[in-house]
């Protein structure tokens, strides 16, 4: 066994602090460029309208309900297109107002609720429809339509609440 | 009756473990045995009350007695009996009278133990116990009831209650709801009691430093007695970890094992802080190194199974695995904020005391490659800790929630994850203390070379340019070579010992040193893990196409043929099921059954993957939807999974490794002994 005097046992304490700190630096480092990269703001539709401008190449996430009259799909180029109304993205909110079938329900319903275009890559997954209520993942493109990435949806109404189909690109 | 028996014997547990914790404390101000020995005996006395109660529960379970209210939400006439049995755990208060039956089980060691030449800690270790089992022994009693029945009036109104209202009938439902589809799987069995035997075994180690530090000891007694505990802990954990994966890749369908849920990374949490805990716990056996580091992590390992309980029981996080929201949110939060609050003011108190009597020199060694090693888990802990916490932060500060997902964790804990590896392979090549860089340059002379064959096999004949990848399984081959290098040499010194004898010879080091060898094959398992993790993470193709039956779609050399949908009925859900019949270069190499289950009665649907794999790859289909018979056109997403195998070969490994390092053995102390000494003077 080694023992050191306090000169050394000194020298020794300092090397192993910057050796540990170097390396927390470096993690410091990685966890910032990956915020920078990675990170999705969680937004509400109407939020995004209000904010347009400086959220471009943000990644965004977005919540909203699906109007059933808007859905169209172009097979050949595989590509789908949907319109989505803005809801509360606070839980208790969405409590307050009745459940989120209510809050869903009155979304679509109200002309004056900000909507949001849709653009997404893939086919519509059949829980797609009315009233359902779509999580998206992307980006907001140049002329504010929301490019979506991923693609999740709930429907309150129906049996498929407890499990959330996800559709991936 | 019997729901009447289960409750009663529960509630007398709870009394008995709230006795218990006031003995203690009379015991303890009063300086009485007789009050410490009175609080012992009621400890003894709560396992076999909480096992008559699980019984009961079982009892009922099995047999569908659906006027409890319990029975009735979590099984159903067609459920098969081993289901009916599991959903002993399928709820919110099942679950958690089977978490206080287990660690009413760990906790019989404080009971049972000698503690001869430590009865300072046993008091403080039974405050610790009684205050902990009797927390959530309370919440079984006062709040998550399993043994409430259903109950109606004659004007027609319900009520759920325990005992009889007055003017009340038992109200006894036909059928009950059943258990979620997701949980109706093999998994169940196995996944949640591994997570919950790893969760209440920390209450071993727990308890047993928190009496050393409230004892004012400083010697390293308590982590002898704690060390098989904590392995056991460890194990545990680690087997619940990879069960929930393999249920997440069988079930799930969305061709993973780990999605970065909350839930699973509080799981993790734990299971971080055990295995660092395990480095340096070795650490101050072999030296009196160490010490605040195992008491911080100890300590933080229990409290990160609290914590981990909290988010998954109170409902604040939303995820697959968390309970519906509940009433035990605002008991679970004063708990676990006391729990943590109390050893932290504890370790305080104490820190001065816990001064190390050696200080590891900075340099090519085991101690500083484990400090290393120490610092990334911690590190990865920290993180995974801010991504679960960020998007409450974010919100409170800037208004708007800010989430991180799988991309962020990939970014920051992988390439921790791959230090860890090459942490793995370099550890054995270094020396205890000094550095001894003759013995390291003569190794690295043979296992360096070799190790770069990997990479390069991998790009001649797998094809594979992904760079992370080809560093990540040349740091797999280096490190698994370095530990086959050590073994041989190990193997060629026995021989010479022993005259030739080739097979003896084989399994002479592990006979000489259990511990040592259990840990290098716990090494070995996580090293092949991270083969199928790198395969998964790196090499990972999909697909999501439609196809009408006949035609096919090809990836990565696969072509796959849908070749029918079928439906059919079976007990209480419908099956769809497609067949995917697959051929690599025109050779037919078997077929993929993805299904979608529809539980009608439920209103719930389940995906089950079509799943085939060997060593080399997995393939994988999801059925994701399906277009009118007239048509037969179905839609797919198909997965080429290489390598992922090898998570559940290295996970194997990993717990034949703690076996062998746990078992007993007769001479074996004394050998250690000696083999400690030697390396100390030497």
């Amino acid at each position: 066994m080694t023992t050191t005097g306090s000169a050394g046992s000194k020298n020794n304490r300092i090397k192993f602090i910057i050796a540990g700190g170097l390396f927390l630096i470096a993690v410091l480092f990685m966890v910032i460029s990956a915020t920078r990269a990675t990170a999705e703001f969680f937004m509400t539709v109407g939020e995004l309208q209000q904010a347009d401008g400086d959220l471009r190449g943000q990644n965004l996430r977005v919540s909203g309900a699906v109007i059933g009259d808007s859905i169209a799909y172009d097979p050949a180029a595989n590509e789908l297109q949907f319109t989505i109304a803005h809801i509360p993205g606070d839980m208790s909110d969405i409590q307050d107002s009745g459940g989120i079938g209510e809050v869903l329900h009155r979304a679509v319903n109200d002309p004056q609720n900000p909507r949001l275009d849709i653009l997404y890559q893939g086919s519509a997954p059949d829980m797609l429809q009315d009233e359902a209520q779509a999580i998206l993942t992307g980006t907001l493109n140049d002329e504010g339509v929301f490019i979506a990435e991923e693609l999740l949806l709930k429907c309150p109404s129906k049996y498929e609440e407890a499990l959330p189909d996800q559709v991936e690109k | 009756m019997l729901s009447i028996v289960g409750f009663f014997t529960l509630a007398l547990a709870f009394l008995l473990a709230a006795y218990g914790l006031l003995a203690v404390i009379f015991g303890l101000v009063q300086k009485t045995p007789a009050w410490i020995e009175s609080a012992r005996l009621a400890l003894l006395m709560i396992f076999p009350l909480v096992t008559v109660s699980v019984a009961a529960l079982l009892i009922l379970l099995a047999g569908q007695r659906f006027e409890l209210a319990y029975v009735y939400s979590v099984t159903s006439l067609e459920m098969p009996l081993y289901l009916r049995l599991t959903a002993l755990w399928g709820g919110q208060s099942g679950s958690l009278l089977f978490w206080s039956w287990l660690m009413a089980g760990f906790s019989l060691f404080f009971a049972l133990h000698k503690w001869s030449r430590d009865a300072d800690l046993l008091p403080w270790a039974l405050l610790v116990v009684f205050f902990t089992l009797g927390f959530f022994l309370m919440i079984n009693v006062f709040f998550e009831i399993p043994f409430e029945r259903f109950w109606h009036f004659p004007d027609g109104s319900r009520v759920v209650s325990l005992l009889q209202p007055r003017g009340a009938w038992l109200l006894t439902p036909q059928d009950g709801q059943g258990l979620n589809p997701l949980l109706r799987h093999p998994g169940m069995i196995w996944h949640p009691p591994a997570l919950y035997l790893g969760f209440t075994g920390f209450i071993i180690p727990f308890a047993l430093a928190i009496s050393t530090l409230a004892a004012g000891r400083n010697d390293r007694r308590w982590l002898e007695i704690a060390r098989p505990w904590i392995l056991i802990g460890w194990v545990f954990l680690s087997l619940g970890l990879v069960l929930g994966m393999r249920w997440a890749y069988d079930i799930l369908g969305w061709g993973g094992y780990w999605g970065w849920d909350p839930v699973e990374i509080a799981a993790l949490l734990p299971w971080l802080s055990g295995t660092a805990l395990l480095h340096t716990n070795l650490l101050q056996a072999r030296r009196d190194g160490f010490k605040r580091w195992n008491v911080v992590l100890v300590l933080l390992t229990f409290v990160l199974v609290i914590f981990g309980t909290f988010i998954t029981r109170s409902g604040v996080i939303s995820s697959v695995h968390a309970f519906a929201g509940s009433e035990i949110g605002s008991p679970m939060f004063i708990f676990t904020a006391l729990l943590s609050l109390g050893s932290l003011g504890l370790l305080v108190y104490r820190w001065q005391d816990l001064q190390a009597g050696y200080e590891p020199a900075f340099g090519f060694n085991k101690e500083t490659l484990m400090l290393f090693t120490n610092l990334i888990l911690l590190s990865i802990l920290v993180i995974c800790f801010l991504g679960v916490i960020y998007p409450i932060i974010s919100e409170l500060i800037t208004d708007t929630q800010i989430t991180v997902g799988p991309a962020w964790y990939k970014r920051t804990a992988g390439p921790l994850f791959i230090l860890l590896v090459l942490l793995v392979g370099v550890c054995p090549l270094a020396v205890w203390s000094g550095t001894n860089l003759a013995r390291l340059s003569k190794r690295l002379r043979i296992v360096l070379p070799i190790s770069l064959l990997v990479p390069l096999f991998v790009w001649l004949a797998g094809g594979v340019r992904h760079g992370v990848v080809l560093v990540s399984l040349w740091l797999v081959g280096f490190s698994i070579l370095v530990m086959a290098a050590d073994y041989i040499q190990q193997v060629l010194v026995a021989l010479h010992k022993n005259q030739g004898n080739f097979w003896l010879a084989l399994g002479a080091p592990v006979r000489r040193n259990r511990r040592r060898y259990g840990g290098v094959l716990v090494h070995l398992g996580i090293i092949l893990m991270s083969i199928g993790i790198i395969g998964i993470e790196g090499l990972q193709q999909e697909t999501q196409v439609t196809l009408s039956v006949g035609e096919s779609v090809e990836l990565s050399g696969v072509t796959f043929r849908f070749e029918a949908l079928e439906h059919h009925e079976e007990e209480a859900r419908w099956i769809t099921e497609a067949v995917l019949s697959m051929s690599r270069a025109g050779e037919p190499v078997g077929a993929l059954y993805p299904q979608r289950e529809i539980y009608p009665n439920m209103g719930l649907a389940v995906t089950q993957p079509g799943l085939q794999g060997n060593l080399a790859v997995d393939l994988y289909a999801v059925l994701i939807d399906w277009r009118p018979i007239s048509q037969d056109e179905a839609t797919f997403r198909i997965f080429y999974n290489p390598l992922v195998s090898w998570l559940w070969v290295g996970s194997a490994m990993l717990t034949l490794g703690v076996v062998v390092a746990l078992m007993p053995e007769s001479a074996r102390r004394k050998l250690e002994r000696a083999a400690k000494s030697e390396v100390i003077s030497g």
